[in-house]
């Protein structure tokens, strides 16, 4: 149909049965389908053209309400998928114009593919925040404006507390890249991405570590454990997963 | 440590994080930079907008 | 739907907490930002005592007005969650975002 475009969410091993993706819902509550070129398999869905063209996708980008949805639906798909087999993830608004296309990708760039699901089979992937944590009342600017003058001692106890607040991020900071460095001794590869702007998360903490790692099987529970008991002065971690391996989808040849 | 919950509550941030971030990049029939995508600025356009309309008569 | 964003819920009955909510958000912005300014101002030291007295006394009150229209909306701090980034992103131009 010329009206409708190829979304493609990730590629898979052939082996994909149609009962797998039956119940599957995809963007716009399509149904998802299985173009399979031995070795590999594309999960993809059948969009709007129009709402998919390059126009209409720049236009749609910038509206938060379009992106939530897209991207719950896309990762609903992917994640399911990575539940019971390896998937190389694709990233946001992959279109292709029809089916013959992406038969033509799977082909080109097959071995390229079967390496990056070979990344990830059997292997999961884990995501650590780090954030600044209980931060210490200023306790020793308190005494030393006693004899200030009000506008003064105001000034000084602004001075004060954030000259604490830089120094705890900067501790947090530190505290966060050793233990993502004890943290890559566990797994096969990291990534690390910019801490999320608080406008956006909405935390209240400042934000010192966003990491993804990749582990195998094996090395969850050790992970875990590392992670759960730290406790030091000033950072405060949070555990995220399993994520399919998005931070982890790259192809050979690929920069 | 904390956890996330279920699936259906994963952050969204976290999602975008992956998704825009992350993934195979592939050359599609439609490319799009999405390295442009400006959350911040969508979140807070999308913020002042709501209110706008609520004051329209 | 709920997700951290600061949506605004369209209910005409918060609409004024929702305006003031707006609206504070960008008067603290304002506030941390002269607040950042004064501490340097200060910290460089070629001011006069009377008027880092008055400066100091200024953003005293300025804080206090602050706590008192976040009590008068009901507001919490966090629900001005705001970070001192790029300005420009916050405030917009009168040249652009005219949308």
């Amino acid at each position: 149909m010329s009206d409708e475009v190829m979304y493609l969410y990730a590629v898979t091993d052939a082996d994909l049965g149609d009962a797998e993706i039956d119940d599957m819902r995809a963007v716009d509550g399509a149904a998802v389908h299985i173009i399979a070129e031995a070795p590999v398999a594309a999960v993809v869905s059948a969009v709007d053209a129009e709402r998919f063209s390059a126009s209409a996708l720049r236009r749609n980008l910038e509206n938060l309400q379009w992106l939530e949805d897209v991207a719950r639906a896309h990762n609903a798909v992917v994640s399911d998928l990575a539940h019971r087999r390896p998937v190389a993830p694709v990233r946001l608004a992959t279109v292709f114009a029809n089916t013959e296309n992406v038969r033509a990708l799977l082909r080109t760039r097959a071995q390229d593919f079967v390496a990056a699901l070979d990344r990830v089979r059997g292997r999961r992937e884990w995501a650590v925040k780090g954030f600044v944590g209980l931060t210490d009342p200023p306790s020793a600017a308190a005494g030393s404006t006693d004899t200030l003058s009000p506008g003064r001692s105001y000034l000084e106890r602004r001075r004060a507390e954030r000259d604490s607040h830089t120094r705890h991020i900067e501790e947090a900071s530190t505290e966060a890249d050793a233990i993502h460095n004890r943290l890559v001794k566990l797994t096969l590869a990291n990534r690390r991405y910019p801490p999320q702007d608080r406008r956006l998360s909405g935390y209240r903490d400042e934000m010192v570590l966003n990491a993804a790692y990749l582990l195998p099987a094996g090395a969850e529970i050790e992970f875990r454990r590392v992670v759960d008991e730290y406790h030091e002065g000033h950072l405060r971690l949070e555990l995220s997963g399993p994520w399919a391996p998005y931070s982890f989808a790259t192809l050979e040849g690929d920069q | 440590m904390t956890l996330a919950g279920p699936r259906d509550e994963l952050a969204l941030v976290d999602l975008l994080d992956r998704l825009l971030a992350g993934g195979v990049v592939l050359t599609g029939d439609i490319t799009i930079s999405l390295a442009n995508v400006d959350l911040v600025h969508i979140s807070l356009r999308a913020l002042i907008s709501s209110v706008s309309t609520l004051v329209e008569p | 739907m709920s997700n951290g964003f600061g949506r605004i819920d369209t209910n005409p009955d918060s609409i004024g907490k929702d305006l003031g909510r707006l609206v504070l958000t960008i008067v603290e912005l304002l506030r941390q930002l002269m607040e950042r300014q004064a501490l340097r101002r200060v910290e460089v030291g070629d001011l006069p005592e009377e008027t880092v007295e008055n400066l100091g006394l200024g953003l005293l009150r300025l804080e206090e007005a602050m706590v008192d229209l976040r009590e008068y909306f009901g507001l919490q701090p966090e629900d001005l969650n705001i970070d001192l980034g790029p300005l420009g992103s916050l405030l917009p131009r009168s040249d652009s975002d005219a949308r």
